[in-house]
């Protein structure tokens, strides 16, 4: 068996880049200098903020950075970068997968979208609500302090969905299963409803700034409009196993691109993505010696931590034993995070 | 020369390598089956996953951490059928289907196939779906009950499932199993097709599919050649199973995926859409032997074991994918490794995984584990419309008829078939009529089959019925024994209780009946059942208590998924009168109020009079109950005893605390048991009482003899009696004094 370690790769998706992120492509811009460029001048023609102006700028603004349009492809950059961090010979990376709009970023960096193709279709997906963001996203917990996930919660949530969708006008749906949380999709009086009939647990439940219904069928118009937008043969095989918001697997020989295309614009914008059976995949289908979860930002690990309690990985059963393990021998590596230099 | 897991690993590198490829068997293309480069690689990693897994098991063995060698090798080509056939077609798969499975979990995203089969493997209490109780394949989600599989016990079944689809149409029955446009699978060896249980079950799909019915049954034999060490003759399969009416036949090299797809299709367009019964014959290959310990040299030469792994059906593959330029040779052994690579990484994970430990843990799935279903409301008009209203007295054969219907009309998904049951309305006319009130989809006769009665009842099971079958005769179960023993029984037990097969077994038998029988017609013996783990047992001694406990069991059986044996004592199904002809006093009124049940556990107890310390107690049931009610009279009137009668009516489970506490302070018991005394209840009442009373009182056996049940008027030779009740009790009160504590045996 190969000495090097095997890694899954984890693309983080949108809200990953806050305040505490800026400068993170100023570390080494040179890793990622052609990537970069071409990324910023292809920004500049489009009229937007480059990457690089965006991220050396002085100050986090949240009606900028926060913005589709913006966020989506600095998250890409920053992730891109950490990808390049990763020692060949030092990592094998068995399979990526990434949560909401990370799987874009999957895509690239598995080798399904190429550079330019990449960049089209994040920054297009992320711009389709340039204009009119269609509904927004809660997230609300359904552990407890230790991170036991209680599924009767996520069951109650259920009927307070279903009772929802029952009024005229209102519309909420699951938009992400992320570990110990829900990420709920809903129009703008489900939105409304939601906060009212959830019930209050520290600051949740939590409204998501900038953020759409996404993966939800509020999603509906966005879809027809990227299959308009793009052609499925910018899509390819990936060079590296993908797994999806449902926990499937694309490999790099079976893989059928049409499929992946299919996947990407149609199921995966309007149905829940599934982030926890997609991280549960990697676990048991691929053995891992370490989850590698990139930047920027760190906040997936504790959704990512959630589900290693949920399956009892490596006798991690709550949130103390990961908190231990990710002090003296981390199996979770956040490369967003100072503690996890590699 | 032994170790030919490691020579197949390395012949696999080393001919792809050097091109030294076996010749096709056939000349199916991937374009003549339809399949595009990367289905045909997508196929072929299903291969190779399962050969790794194979590979995996054997290296495990030999460090004492995998309990479970048989394997797949030789058989991946039953991957393509994974592809082909959807995953919501039920499939019941023998123990060589890893291919099959790995592909089928394909379906179904967000499956992990490897990391479930080598939990199987381990026997790891997170396994799944058996949680480390056995190695099978099996899983909720991919409608893939568990099977043991090794006897083709799996069959019967299968043909009852198949049978069920389309009958839950027929009655528009809501929360089944299965799509009503589904089909079933089922997969087995070619030594198995001998089994009585396979040519049973491929015999009803035939003489079903040959009345025109709908059955979509794929029957998959995978005819490896051999079985354990005997050769199956060159062509019995095929001479078998080619030309049988009603059975339409495929036949495919197995060792070529593009084959075996395209057959698959054709076989699958066939049963989809014409809904009758298929034999698909899968010729493949065997590889590894018969299982880890199975050392094929002793009954093989060295050339005929290496003709044989230079046929590998990977090898066959790899040929393919060369030959069509889908990859490369230097890709195919790059996949072969990467694929390697991953399952020693997830093996590595799985071995970490907890195994079962405790004997409360292993135990705890003997029954189902899913949320109970609720029972349908009863019906307002219950079996007051079904008959003339049942007021009056009556007979235990005529009160279970009444109860029966009731059933019928309350639960829309029971059915009630069996040997003559539908017009005769049975032997007894026990089903007197059903047919004519609830049609012939519901209440039908079965072919003079005991395995096919209780196939076809575990099979209906599976898709949400709730069968009620009928074996004629106590003694005619014995033929059948292992569908409920090996298979119904088990079910809730290998899967978690995520699959259960609920029924309720009707069973008419036990001794005693006049002018008809012997042993034939009287078994007496439970022993069958009794050992059998999670069953209820059940034995009414009047028609009150039958119809009162069919409602019980029927809650037992579609609520929590049990499986239910109910033995109607036949000497009874007519009698009426107790003490002296016309007393009537066997004869009873119908229970109108449908909540009106008897639960599991709950004895009948009969005093005369009321007396805190009865001067003996009798323990019995079913006929035993009738007879001591006659010898209790006798005993209070001719010699002024006080006894207290207890009916168990449930043989399982027992209520052993409770029994204790009936009996606790009594100086004498008397245990009358119709049954063979070796293995009858007594004996074990007998412990229960040592056990579980202290002071013990005087215990004495009143049982048949252990002799078989003769016709004629010696037909009640040995068996408990009136009278031998009545001298067995007198004798057991002559020997218990009001303070000798010590009790004897």
């Amino acid at each position: 068996m190969s000495k090097r370690k095997r890694i899954v790769v984890i693309c983080p998706g949108r809200g990953s880049y806050t305040k505490e992120e800026l400068g993170y492509l100023a570390k080494a811009p040179s890793l990622i200098g052609d990537f970069l460029t071409d990324l910023d001048q292809r920004r500049q023609a489009d009229g937007d903020p480059t990457i690089t102006e965006l991220d050396s700028a002085a100050n986090f603004k949240i009606n900028l950075h926060t913005k589709g349009e913006h966020a989506s492809t600095l998250i890409y950059a920053c992730s891109y970068y950490d990808f390049a961090r990763l020692d060949p010979q030092e990592y094998e990376t068995v399979a990526i997968t990434g949560n909401s709009m990370g799987w874009y970023i999957a895509l690239a960096l598995g080798g399904s979208l190429g550079w330019g193709e990449a960049y089209s279709v994040i920054q297009g997906m992320g711009s389709m609500m340039r204009n009119q963001i269609v509904g927004g996203q809660i997230i609300y917990p359904i552990c407890d302090e230790n991170w036991q996930i209680r599924y009767e919660v996520e069951q109650e949530i259920g009927l307070i969905l279903e009772e929802i969708n029952s009024r005229p006008d209102h519309e909420a749906y699951l938009s992400i299963r992320l570990g110990g949380y829900l990420v709920l999709g809903a129009n703008g009086p489900g939105l409304k409803h939601l906060l009212k009939s959830l019930p209050p647990k520290d600051h949740y439940p939590f409204q998501l700034i900038n953020h759409g219904a996404f993966h939800t069928p509020l999603m509906e118009d966005i879809s027809q409009q990227a299959f308009k937008h793009f052609s499925p043969e910018i899509f390819m095989s990936p060079q590296v196993p993908l797994i999806d918001g449902r926990g499937h697997i694309w490999k790099p020989w079976s893989c059928i691109s049409e499929e992946l295309y299919d996947y990407t614009l149609g199921h995966q914008v309007i149905k829940p993505y599934d982030f926890s059976q997609a991280i549960t995949v990697a676990l048991k289908e691929f053995g891992p010696d370490h989850l590698v979860l990139l930047g920027p930002g760190g906040s997936l690990g504790g959704s990512i931590g959630q589900i290693l309690v949920a399956n009892r990985w490596r006798s991690i059963t709550d949130k103390s034993e990961f908190q231990k393990r990710q002090a003296q021998a981390p199996f979770l590596i956040s490369m967003g995070r100072k503690e996890h230099p590699l | 020369m032994f170790n030919r897991a490691e020579i197949i690993d390395q012949n696999f590198s080393r001919f792809v390598r050097a091109a030294h490829l076996p010749q096709a068997q056939s000349t199916t293309s991937p374009e003549d089956a339809g399949l595009k480069p990367q289905h045909f690689i997508d196929l072929f990693e299903s291969q190779i996953i399962s050969r790794h897994l194979d590979l995996q098991a054997r290296l495990l063995k030999n460090q004492h951490l995998c309990y479970y060698t048989i394997g797949s090798s030789g058989h991946e080509g039953n991957a393509a059928l994974g592809k082909v056939f959807r995953f919501s077609d039920m499939a019941f798969l023998h123990y060589r289907s890893c291919a099959l499975m790995i592909q089928r979990a394909k379906q179904l995203p967000g499956s992990t196939p490897i990391y479930d089969n080598l939990l199987s493997f381990m026997a790891s209490s997170d396994d799944p779906i058996a949680g480390g109780r056995h190695k099978v394949f099996g899983s909720r989600p991919l409608f893939v009950p568990p099977q043991t599989s090794t006897i083709a016990s799996h069959l019967p079944k299968a043909v009852g499932a198949a049978l069920s689809i389309a009958r839950a149409k027929d009655l528009k029955l809501r929360d089944t199993e299965l799509p009503s446009d589904s089909v079933i699978l089922c997969s087995f060896g070619d030594a198995s097709v001998n089994h009585s249980t396979a040519v049973g079950a491929i015999n009803t799909a035939c003489l079903i599919s040959y009345q025109h019915m709908n059955l979509p049954l794929v029957l998959i034999c995978e005819d490896n050649g051999i079985g354990i060490s005997v050769p199956t003759p060159g062509n019995w399969v095929a001479d078998q199973y080619s030309q049988r009416r009603g059975l339409k036949y495929f036949v495919c090299d197995g060792l070529n995926l593009c084959d075996v797809v395209a057959k698959a299709k054709e076989a699958e367009s066939y049963v989809r859409l014409r809904r009758r019964p298929v034999f698909f014959h899968l010729k493949i290959i065997r590889l590894l032997g018969h299982a880890g310990s199975d050392v094929e040299s002793t009954y093989k030469s060295l050339r005929q074991i290496e003709s044989a792994e230079f046929n590998d059906p990977l090898l066959h593959s790899a040929r393919t994918a060369i030959k069509y330029g889908f990859l490369s040779p230097h890709q195919v052994l790059d996949l072969y490794e990467t694929l390697r690579q991953q399952v020693a990484a997830v093996t590595k994970e799985a071995l970490a995984r907890p195994k079962l430990l405790e004997p409360g843990d292993v135990a705890s799935s003997l029954t189902s584990c899913a949320p109970p279903r609720t029972s349908p409301a009863p019906s307002t008009s219950t079996s007051l419309t079904l008959f003339p209203p049942p007021s009056g007295r009556w007979h235990l054969a005529k009160l279970i008829n009444f109860a029966l219907a009731e059933l019928l009309e309350r639960y829309p998904m029971a059915l009630v078939f069996g040997e003559d049951v539908a017009a005769k309305g049975g032997v007894y006319n026990v089903t007197d009529g059903l047919l004519k009130r609830f049609g012939p989809k519901r209440v039908f006769n079965s072919p003079l089959d005991e395995q096919s009665i209780l196939g076809t009842a575990i099979g209906m099971a599976h898709n949400g019925f709730l069968p009620i079958p009928e074996v004629q005769f106590l003694a005619y179960v014995h033929n059948a024994e292992d569908q409920i023993r090996g298979e119904a029984a088990t079910l809730a037990f290998f899967s978690q209780g995520q699959f259960t097969n609920p029924m309720i077994l009707r069973v008419a038998g036990l001794p005693y009946q006049k002018g008809f029988g012997g042993h034939f017609h009287n078994d007496n013996s439970l022993a069958v059942f009794r050992d059998i783990p999670g069953l209820i047992i059940a034995v009414p001694s009047n028609g009150f208590d039958a119809a009162r406990m069919l409602r019980a069991l029927a809650k037992e059986a579609y609520e929590r998924g049990r499986v239910v044996i109910f033995v109607e004592p036949i000497a009874l199904y007519m009698t009426k009168d107790l003490h002296q002809t016309g007393d009537k006093l066997w004869t009873f009124e119908y229970p109108l109020d449908p909540e009106d049940e008897i639960a599991p556990g709950e004895f009948g107890v009969f005093e005369f009079s009321s007396k805190q310390h009865p001067d003996l107690a009798i323990v019995t049931y079913g006929n035993g109950y009738y007879l001591s009610r006659q010898a209790e009279k006798v005993l209070r009137e001719n010699h002024g005893l006080t006894i207290k009668i207890i009916d168990l009516r449930w043989i399982a489970p027992l209520n052993k605390t409770k029994l204790c506490e009936e009996l606790r302070g009594i100086d004498g018991v008397l245990i009358v048991d119709e049954c063979r005394k070796t293995g009858s209840l007594s004996e074990g009442l007998v412990a229960l009482l040592v056990e579980g009373l202290n002071p013990l009182p005087h215990i004495k056996v009143e049982a048949a003899h252990d002799c078989f049940i003769t016709l004629g008027v010696a037909a009640a030779a040995g068996l408990p009696s009136q009278e031998s009740i009545v001298d067995a009790a007198l004798k057991l009160k002559s020997r218990s004094k009001p303070n000798n504590r010590e009790g004897t045996l």
